[in-house]
């Protein structure tokens, strides 16, 4: 690997609700930054090639591969990550408290993504079918628990949340 | 070395200018194909103009044919009411490319230029008889999609010029009364997967007789291909039981596959004649109702 190509470049976007602005190298992916420049490890990395969903997070509404989003891009965007999703108490959301009920963590490393997608879910249908939930997690792998866990989770998180509206 | 700059420019008279300037730069969409690229080292771009923050390149329009931005994400063209009730086959098969994640960024323009003969949204675009627009900063040419493909990861786009728009002709609307129908299938190892192979059909039939036919393959060639020796075939006669074997023998006949991880090519040429076999049954069936 050679030197690098010293290219910064300014970004400012909300993370989780704050307001940030850092400057970094343009060549950085977005999950970089989150990890490495800003310190927010529940965002993994798995593949880094968008097969994993390891890296899932919220960009203005929908879920995407961090792995796979230019650093630059998000610039005057909102994201929510893993970590943007405990209430001011501290507390766990309902669909973190659902995945931990239903037995749907293992070793945990698919969690924040599977989260994360599931999050952008449910923002956007709040009653899925099974089969809509099977579609909107085809990009989450998991290698530990099975998908039923993972399914039935999401199919109580909206339950719960339908309840609280 | 590693690392590159990363321009944003708002229009495409902007990103002219860049690439004028940097000639060796290359353009971005979605980047979801590029940036693995970039990980896995095939390409070592030192700067990359980003097509995302082009307003005129996103969206989709109708005046006559139905006009879509090269930026429209593959998450837009799903959601689109007019794609859904018009071109339900280029729907289908947005639906089956990559995963949500995926779609969200990944573009209709970046599908078509990354010219990967599994490229999911070329197919329905072959048989609905698509056009591209194709501009540099000396003005812009239009042509027939299907000379947008040279070969595999090979568009015929000069390196200054950009797809800026994908147009489909409004006579391919799906209509009441139109007798135009159309279909689409695909088989990947699992359900997320790059196609083994794919294809899309457009049959238009008065009574029983294909007053047209519009077929095209993925995977099993080394672009995108249209199988226009079968359309020859089923056009102007009268469907049957004997013209559809006919039809499945040709298509296995017209198609070039290789082997390599995902399938071997024997397999893929025996998938494409039983999707024309299971194609051309389903959409009879459908005109006798
Ligand atoms: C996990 C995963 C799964 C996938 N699954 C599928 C699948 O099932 N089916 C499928 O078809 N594809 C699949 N892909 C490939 C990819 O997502 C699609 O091809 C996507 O549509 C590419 O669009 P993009 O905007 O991300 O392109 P980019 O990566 O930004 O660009 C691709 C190429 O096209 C050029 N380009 C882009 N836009 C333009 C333009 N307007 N004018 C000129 N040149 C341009 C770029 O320079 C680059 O060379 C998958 C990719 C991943 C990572
Ligand atoms: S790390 Fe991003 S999808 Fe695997
Ligand atoms: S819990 Fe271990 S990968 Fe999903």
């Amino acid at each position: 690997m050679g030197p690098e190509r010293n290219m910064k470049t300014e970004i400012a976007f909300t993370l989780n609700g704050f307001p940030v602005s850092l400057s970094v190298s343009a060549h950085k992916r977005l999950l970089d930054v989150l990890r490495y420049d800003l310190g927010l490890t529940g965002t993994k990395e798995g593949c880094g090639e968008g097969e994993c969903g390891a890296c899932t997070v919220i960009v203005d509404g929908r879920a995407v591969n961090a792995c796979l989003y230019p650093a630059p891009e998000v610039d005057g965007r909102r994201v929510v990550t893993i970590e943007g999703l405990m209430d001011p108490e501290n507390e766990l959301s309902v669909i973190q408290k659902t995945f931990v009920q239903s037995g749907a963590i293992q070793c945990g490393f698919c969690s924040p993504g599977m989260i994360m997608a599931t999050k952008a879910l449910l923002d956007e249908n709040p009653d899925p079918t099974d089969e809509e939930i099977r579609a909107a997690l085809l990009g989450n792998l998991c290698r530990c628990t099975g998908y039923v866990q993972i399914v039935e989770a999401v199919r109580l998180a909206a339950e719960k949340l339908e309840k609280r509206r | 070395m590693i690392g590159y700059t990363y321009q944003k420019p708002g229009s495409v008279a902007e990103a002219f200018r860049l690439k004028e300037d940097t000639p060796e730069a290359l353009f971005v969409a979605g980047g979801t194909d590029l940036m693995v690229k970039i990980k896995n080292r095939e390409v070592s771009p030192k700067a990359l103009i980003s097509l995302r923050s082009v307003a005129e390149l996103q969206g989709i329009a109708v005046r006559g044919a139905v006009h879509i931005g090269a930026m429209t994400s593959i998450s837009e063209l799903i959601r689109n009411e007019v794609m859904r009730e018009k071109y339900p086959v280029l729907v289908k098969a947005a639906r089956r490319l990559g995963s949500r994640q995926i779609r969200n960024v990944a573009t209709l323009g970046g599908n078509l230029c990354n010219c990967s003969p599994c490229a999911d949204t070329a197919t329905p675009l072959l048989v609905l008889e698509a056009r591209a627009l194709l501009q540099n900063h000396l003005g812009t040419r239009e042509i027939p999609l299907v000379k947008l493909f040279k070969q595999p990861g090979e568009t015929c786009l000069a390196t200054d010029e950009i797809l800026t728009q994908v147009l489909i002709p409004a006579f391919n609307a799906t209509r009441k009364g139109s007798g135009v129908r159309t279909i689409f299938f695909k088989q990947g190892r699992v359900k997320m997967d790059l196609a083994v192979a794919s294809l899309s059909v457009l049959l238009q039939t008065k009574g029983n007789r294909v007053k047209k036919a519009r077929l095209a393959a993925g995977s099993v060639a080394p672009v995108p291909l249209r199988l226009t020796r079968v359309e020859d075939l089923l056009e102007g006669d009268n469907l049957s039981s004997s013209l559809i074997a006919e039809a499945r023998r040709l298509a296995e006949e017209s198609v070039k596959p290789i082997t390599d991880i995902r399938s071997s090519g024997e397999y893929r040429r025996h998938i494409v004649g039983v999707f024309v076999k299971r194609a051309l049954e389903t959409l009879w069936a459908r005109s006798e109702t």
